[in-house]
């Protein structure tokens, strides 16, 4: 073929790749970068052709140059126009920043989702010898849904669906776990708003079952922090020097549901939530250094939403939770812990006006934590994990009742838990463990748990 | 109180705020801070069908594009004081891009995030990347090894560490260009 024919065909091409940059403008995803990619590849080897048919020089340039836009202009598709500003003067070689303006949107919409089920077989007797009567359950535990929006760079909406128990027409539920809108100013300050999680603990806000060891989550984050705890508020959070810090103001829990058992039935969950009462939540965590994170957290405000007693006067039930907690990862360890203690006020009142007698009381103080390792024996050779892990952990929800009342020794207990996870890849995973379930009143029934879980 | 309480701590946290850096940064802020007053110039590599096989062989990570943006960066005397890598990858269903700067003689200078479509919550925080300073490519470049994993954001640890590994693999299969 001649030269002038290498040229025409690579002119063709310099005219698709341009139409189809400029369609990709629109529409900008991958595939079309991957496409680019493609045809700048096929104009490359046109232009080599073209050089040995001995075409002049000064076209030959002109292709390059033109080549060069187009691989910018895949840079940016892939890039994002946010990030991408002329580099320097005389540098960029692509178009100018007007023409590039309309690459400048960005992926608006995000999903997302994870879910888990877990088989639970209970022991048949407790370990004082008497028949546990428990019944073994399979249950699809929550299968859950994200989606986030970004408005802009500065405005972005997060929530998640929660499917909770598989049917609502057999006993399930379908919730908003969170819904907020986060306003991002700078690192060190950002805002929130909506239905927010309660950043205490480990797993309330983070959750998804490959996050943490453990087919049931500690106890201590169930009825002391209760996971997935979220409420209605509005605040701030950043990073400052090696700091994290979140600070919200939220509705407070609501003390008419709280039992001998914790607090967990306090949790309004934003759904027509009673606002007489609001609280305070910080957290602190030290992340400077990869693999620590250490911090704490403070929940403080009243719990009474109005509730009153016999004489018609209310009841504040001023409720703080506290909670210290580490976790520090070096290579395939894993090591957490994480303590716990919330102290009531006015719990004899509120006994009385929930009608709680003898061992019913709720909790004066709330103590618990645990201690958990785990070691990932295929650490560092590929996609895969396999971790063996032990928790122990006590939590007793009536370590102080008023006076009057008295405290249910089943609710001073202790758990051994050991089990192994296991991820084929980073989004799946598999445990089973057993649990070594003791307490004071010797009523405890051991149990062994499988579950399967999923992040995507 | 409470509220006024945490309205002022609002405002402090403002005015200590405004003097601090932006979310993300641009390409062009990210090469500031990996080469603070150098010249900075943009080539595109073109990676053939061999060359792919042998980054993919090299970094042990599936994907590579046949295209990468690499920015040289000399001094006032002409020298080359080292080179930056743009990669672009998933984390979870979004995109993410990482630029990889490197020195002259090919470890790690730092890596900075300049675009995450990801919830931020899934972003490690700046220190993490701190791990990656004076890397090069070989075992301990790996996630529970010489790199900790972050609670909450493995899915990004994971793709960030496939990214400096992918960048380095491309530098030895690309070569180093002149140094100056």
């Amino acid at each position: 073929m001649t030269g002038r024919k290498f040229l025409r065909i690579g002119l063709i091409l310099i005219i698709m790749s341009v139409t189809t940059s400029l369609v990709s403008a629109a529409t900008p995803n991958d595939d079309r970068a991957d496409e680019l990619e493609r045809q700048i590849e096929e104009l490359r080897t046109a232009m080599a052709e073209l050089r040995e048919a001995g075409l002049a020089e000064e076209r030959l340039a002109e292709i390059e140059r033109r080549l060069e836009i187009l691989a910018v202009e895949v840079e940016n598709l892939k890039v994002g126009e946010a990030a991408v500003k002329a580099t320097r003067e005389g540098e960029h070689s692509g178009l100018g920043p007007a023409a590039s303006k309309v690459y400048r949107k960005d992926h608006g919409v995000s999903v997302g989702g994870y879910g888990e089920a877990l088989l639970e077989r209970f022991d048949d007797t407790r370990d004082d010898g008497e028949e546990s009567g428990a019944v073994d359950r399979f249950d699809f535990l929550r299968a859950v849904v994200y989606f986030g929006y970004k408005f802009s760079d500065s405005w972005i909406f997060n929530s998640e669906i929660e499917f909770e128990h598989a049917s609502t027409s057999s006993g399930g539920s379908a919730s908003v776990e969170f819904a907020y809108l986060d306003y991002l100013y700078r690192n060190q300050f950002n805002l929130r708003a909506g239905l927010v999680l309660v950043p205490m603990g480990w797993l309330n806000e983070l959750h998804e079952p490959t996050v943490y060891l453990g087919a049931v989550r500690p106890r201590t984050e169930n009825r002391i922090i209760p996971t997935t705890w979220r409420e209605n508020g509005i605040g701030a959070y950043g990073a400052i020097g090696g700091f994290d810090y979140r600070t919200y103001v939220v509705n407070g829990l609501d003390a008419s549901d709280f039992s001998a058992k914790g607090l967990r039935g306090g949790r309004q969950k934003g759904a027509k939530a009673k606002a007489e009462d609001f609280a305070w939540v910080g957290r602190l965590d030290y992340t400077g250094m990869p693999g620590l994170t250490a911090g704490l957290a403070g929940y403080f405000g009243d719990s009474g939403q109005d509730l009153e007693d016999a004489d018609g006067d209310s009841i504040a039930v001023g409720t703080s939770i506290l909670d210290l907690h580490v976790e520090y990862r070096y290579r395939g360890l894993e090591l957490r812990g994480l303590y716990s203690r919330a102290e009531l006020g006015d719990v004899a009142r509120l006994n009385e006006a929930l009608g709680y007698t003898g061992d019913q009381s709720v909790g004066e103080t709330l103590v618990g934590g645990y201690v958990q390792v785990g070691y990932d024996v295929l650490a560092g050779r590929g996609k895969s994990a396999l971790t063996p892990y032990l928790r122990w952990e006590r939590l007793n929800t009536q370590k102080e009742v008023p006076e009057g009342w008295s405290a249910n020794p089943a609710n001073d207990e202790q758990l051994l838990t050991l089990g192994l996870a296991y991820q084929p890849i980073e989004q799946l995973i598999f445990k089973a463990e057993y649990q070594n379930i003791e307490n004071q009143a010797d009523t405890g029934v051991d149990q062994f748990n499988l579950s399967m879980g999923y992040i995507f | 109180m409470r509220l006024v309480r945490f309205f002022v701590l609002i405002a402090v946290l403002l005015i200590g705020g405004a003097t601090g850096a932006t979310v993300l940064i641009t390409v062009e802020e990210a090469l500031e801070l990996a080469f603070p007053g150098a010249a900075i110039k943009r080539e595109t590599l073109f990676l053939d069908e061999n060359q792919r096989a042998e980054v993919h062989e090299l970094s042990g990570v599936q994907t590579t594009s046949a295209l990468a943006t690499r920015f040289v960066a000399t001094n006032d005397g002409g020298w080359v004081i080292g080179y930056a890598y743009l990669d672009t990858h998933l984390v979870r269903t979004l995109p993410e891009t990482v630029m990889v700067a490197l020195e002259a003689d090919g470890a790690v200078r730092t890596v900075e995030v300049v675009t995450f479509r990801e919830p931020l919550e899934y972003m490690p925080r700046e220190g993490w990347y701190g791990q990656y300073v004076g890397r090069e490519l070989d075992d301990d470049l790996a996630l529970k090894r010489g790199i900790r994993p972050v609670t909450g954001a493995t899915l990004t640890a994971r793709a960030t560490t496939e990214a400096v590994r992918r960048v380095l693999a491309v530098h030895k299969v690309a070569g180093g260009g002149e140094t100056q």
